[in-house]
Formats: structure tokens, sequence, C-alpha cells
């Protein structure tokens, strides 16, 4: 799966993951995991601990340092391990560390790239609001295919405006899409886990929205989200939801 | 899946089971590396394993040595190990039960040789974080029997055994007697100058999947089997959340694909001695550790 790791890839919403905690990711085959230190940064390394292999998404965050579930060992931020406990006294060689990838955090997204000389990052510095995360059983292919057939004639249904232009728009080819109408722009990120199956993290960029109705369009647009995921899954087309977001299908 | 082709792992003798696992007037089935076998317990010890080979089915030998059921696929250099504690008069023998787990069984053998683990893995039991150092200790391979032993080995353990009402500085003594049978000596609690045994019986069934057969030679008359085998079971249980998560879960044996430390030095020789031997069976093969 070499050709396909190249690249950036978005891998989280950023509220997957908290500070203090970690979370395992499978990207295109390969493991990897998250952690959030208690300083509030976001780290991406290789799924393995040096010493004996440990996943270390199973290890636990104190500080701003990430411990190994098997021995305790721990990592710093910058990947190199700064203590074993089994040998207080050694200072542990510099050529001991977990492995780093290039990583982004941006527009409410964990991105991350796998290559030994990434590219130049994404740009993305819209104010996006973390909606849900969904699994389509199916490659990042075709749901992107299927992202290009929505028509979200409810899309700005909460405002009442039911006759908006769906404009959909690839802002980072196959795995970042605006789809927009009107003011509001639902904000998918296509992450390949394997390949029969995709992660679409959603979120929502909507400047004119006041805070105490971002819950209404959560709801509605994690529907659109579920509603992408079936249409996909099943190969029909992307209907157009209906006007109320009860009626939608989930 | 077919048995191995691996002779060095064929020619061993395993443990597939206790001998209550196999109830007279019983037929079961099992699988040891690789290879499919029925095991017919017509009472009174008299066991008959046969191997459901590509032209036919196929006789094994049995043993039922320690009241556990031995076979082999080969032709074993040696007999299976001695263990004379067998015949003492007040050895409590707890068997504990058959565990699957999805990793090597060298993986396996190599977890239950560790002891910087025992804080995090095992917490406020057979160790605590306040006191993780691992001393060091001596380990040898015993050419005469071909068998690893690591000796000299030291750990502070909060509650060492279902029968520790306090904590103690635990002694333990390693042995390798195959490359997937291994067991330790340790300070029982209740009789400080004796040695508890416990034994872990590794079946391999495939390269990633074993069967744990966890046994134990007590000094303990005071605990119910019961719940000397459910800490037992605790115990591995906790091992088997790391085992199924180790990458890769077969053991890779060329050197700097993992980074041993001073305390890692049984597995250090169990490594060389399995090389040296050529087992193959759970072994990472070399172009799968290109990249992870």
């Amino acid at each position: 799966m070499d050709e396909s790791t190249l690249g950036w890839y978005p891998i989280a919403l950023s509220t997957a993951v908290p500070p203090g905690t970690t979370r395992a990711v499978l990207l295109a085959g390969r493991e990897v995991m998250i952690w959030r230190d208690n300083d509030g940064a976001a780290h991406v390394w290789q799924d393995r601990c040096p010493h004996r292999g440990m996943r270390l998404s199973l290890g636990f965050v104190r500080g701003n340092s990430l411990n190994c579930l098997y021995h305790g060992w721990e990592y710093g931020a910058a990947s190199s391990c700064v203590r074993i406990p089994a040998h207080p006294d050694l200072e542990v060689p510099s050529t001991i560390h977990a492995t780093a990838f290039a990583m982004l955090e941006a527009s409410g997204l964990i991105w991350v790239s796998l290559d030994a000389t990434p590219e130049a990052p994404p740009e993305l510095d819209l104010h996006a609001v973390p909606l849900i995360s969904v699994a389509v059983e199916t490659s990042a292919q075709s749901l992107a295919n299927g992202i290009f057939d929505i028509r979200l004639d409810s899309f700005a249904a909460p405002i009442g405006d039911t006759d908006t232009d769906t404009e959909i728009e690839a802002l980072r080819a196959g795995r970042l899409f605006a789809v927009s109408a009107g003011a509001e722009t639902l904000l998918l990120a296509l992450h390949p886990v394997h390949a029969g199956k995709t992660m679409l993290h959603a979120l929502l960029h909507a400047p004119d929205v006041a805070d105490a109705e971002l819950a209404a369009r959560r709801r509605h647009y994690a529907a659109i989200a579920r509603h992408l995921r079936w249409s996909v899954e099943n190969g029909r087309p992307v209907a157009p939801l209906a006007a109320s977001p009860t009626e939608a299908r989930l | 899946m077919t048995r191995t082709s691996d002779s060095a792992s064929l020619n061993q003798w395993y443990v597939i089971g206790s001998l209550a696992d196999y109830p007279a007037g019983t037929t079961r089935s099992t699988r040891l590396l690789g290879a499919d076998l029925d095991v017919k317990s017509l009472g009174k010890g008299n066991i008959t394993i046969t191997e459901r080979g590509p032209v036919g089915p196929r006789p094994l030998p049995v043993d039922l040595r320690y009241d556990h059921v031995w076979t082999t696929l080969g032709t074993p250099a040696r007999d299976i190990f001695d263990m004379p504690e067998w015949h003492e008069a007040d050895r409590r023998p707890v068997p504990c039960g058959a565990i699957r787990v999805r990793a090597s069984g060298l993986r396996v053998v190599e977890n239950f040789l560790d002891l910087a683990h025992f804080p995090y893995v095992h917490t406020d039991v057979l160790g605590t974080e306040s006191r993780p150092e691992v001393a060091r200790y001596a380990v040898e391979h015993r050419v005469d029997v071909d068998e690893i032993w690591a000796t000299k080995c030291e750990f502070f353990q909060p509650r060492a055994a279902i029968s520790a009402d306090a904590g103690q500085i635990s002694q333990y003594i390693y042995r390798v007697v195959s490359p997937f049978n291994v067991m330790l000596y340790k300070t029982p609690p209740t009789a400080p100058d004796r040695w508890d045994l416990i034994a872990l019986f590794v079946q391999p069934v495939e390269p990633d999947v074993s069967i744990a057969h966890p046994f134990m030679m007590l000094i303990d008359d005071l605990s119910t089997t019961t719940d000397l085998v459910a800490f037992q079971q605790m115990i591995f249980i906790q091992d088997r959340i790391v085992l199924e998560n180790q990458r890769p879960l077969l053991l890779p044996l060329q050197p700097g694909s993992e980074t041993p430390t001073r305390g890692d030095l049984s597995s250090v020789l169990y490594r060389r001695w399995l090389k040296q031997k050529g087992i193959a069976f759970g072994v990472e093969a070399p172009a799968h550790l290109a990249d992870a």
C-alpha cells in the first residue's frame, strides 16, 4: 500500500483526543497512534514501542509524557525515551525513541504524513466545529465519488431556506471536501482505514450561526453524514434529505 | 492449515492439555503446529492421539508425565524435562486450565521470563511502581541439559501469591526447558526455605495463536484450589492484554528490530538459543519487518 500512503491524511477530529488520552488509528493498514499531552499538544507516532513492540496506544499519559503499558518506558513529547523504570539510574541513550510522524492540527482535524520527507502540510484556517466521525464500509474512492452526488436541498433547513444550490469543492484531492449551501459549509475529511473501509470525519463551518444554535445544526449535519454513509454503502444515489431532520434517513 | 515444515519445532514434546482436559470416554480435537489431532481417552490412563495426516491418520506418541498429556509430531532429541519436586509428598499440583492467546507461543514464553513488567501489568500484586528496579541477575545456557537458566532474580512484590498477607522480596529462578515450555521457582510466602513452582506449557497452534497451560506445584495447604487457579488466571489474563498487542505478533529474531536492556538478559539468551536451534514456527520472517 506504499503509494497510497503518500501525502497528508486527516485521521481524527481534534475532539476525539482529549488532553491526557491516547487513540489508536489504522491508516491505510498501518497502525499509528495519537496522544495529547496535558499542555494540549497532539502527537502522532507509530503505534509500537521500540522495546518489545507493545502498542503505545494502550499506554498512559502523565504530564507531557507517554508511558508504555508493558514496562512503563517514558517518552517525552519529542519522542525520546527519557526513563526506563527497571533501571532508574540509567541515562537513556538518545537512540531509544518512539517513531514520530509529521503532524498538523488545524480546523478541528488532526493530520499526519507517514512520508520520510513530508511535502508541505495543508493550509487550513477555517474555524470548523467537529461534528461526527462515521465509519463507511467502502473505499475512499467510492466515498469521494458519493460526495460529489450530494444535493443538500435542505442543507440550511434550520434557517428555513430550502432552495439553496449545493456547491462541492475538493479542498484537498480525495481527502477534504467542502460542501456549501449558502453561508454554511460541511467539511468532509476522508481517512482510508484499509481498502474496504474509510472514516468520514465531518465538521461544520458556520460563521454566522450563534453557539446556541449549533446543537440543532450538529444533529442535522450528523444525519447528513450518516445518510451519505448509507447511500454509498448501499450503492444508492445520494438523494436529497427531507426538509425536516427527523425525516432524514439515517 | 497444514502442519508446519519447521523440523526444529516438530522435534519437541508438547503439552496439549492436562489429564482433566481429556476425561475418560471422550474424543476431543486440538491443533498443534498446524496439525489437526484427535485425542481419544479410554480411561485408566489410556489415551491415544492421532494426527489427521495428508495420507491418512497417523498415531502419535503419548506421555502422561506430571498429569499432563504430552505428544510430539517428530523425534525429539531429549526426553521430557525432569521435575524432581513432582515426587514431594507435600507438593500440591494445581493445573490452571487452558487459555487461548492470539500471539506466538515464543512471545508467551518470553513474557513469562520478564520481571520488569510486574509493576505495570500486575500492578500492586507482583510489583509496584515505587519499586520498579530489576537488579542484575545471572543467565546461562546449561549445555548438558540444553536448558536456559536465570538465577539470583529478585523483585519486590506487594502480593506475591494468594497466601501472602504482606509484601516480600521474592527470589526467582527461571528455567526454559524447551522452546515452548518454561517454568519458574519462587519463594512461597508461607515457607521461605522452599520453592513454589509455576510452569507454563505452551501449545503452539498456529504461528500467531497459542494455548497456554499454566501448571503450579505449590507449598500451600491453606488456599482453596479455586482461589489458587483464579489468582493465576488473573495474572495470565493481564499478560494476555500485552501479548495480543505486541507488534509483530510473532517473535522477531534479528538484532535491531527490538531494544533489550540489561534487565532483558534472559530474553536475549532465549532468542539466541532459538536462533541456534533454527526454530521458525512463531518467528517473524525478516522481510516482514521492513516497516510496521
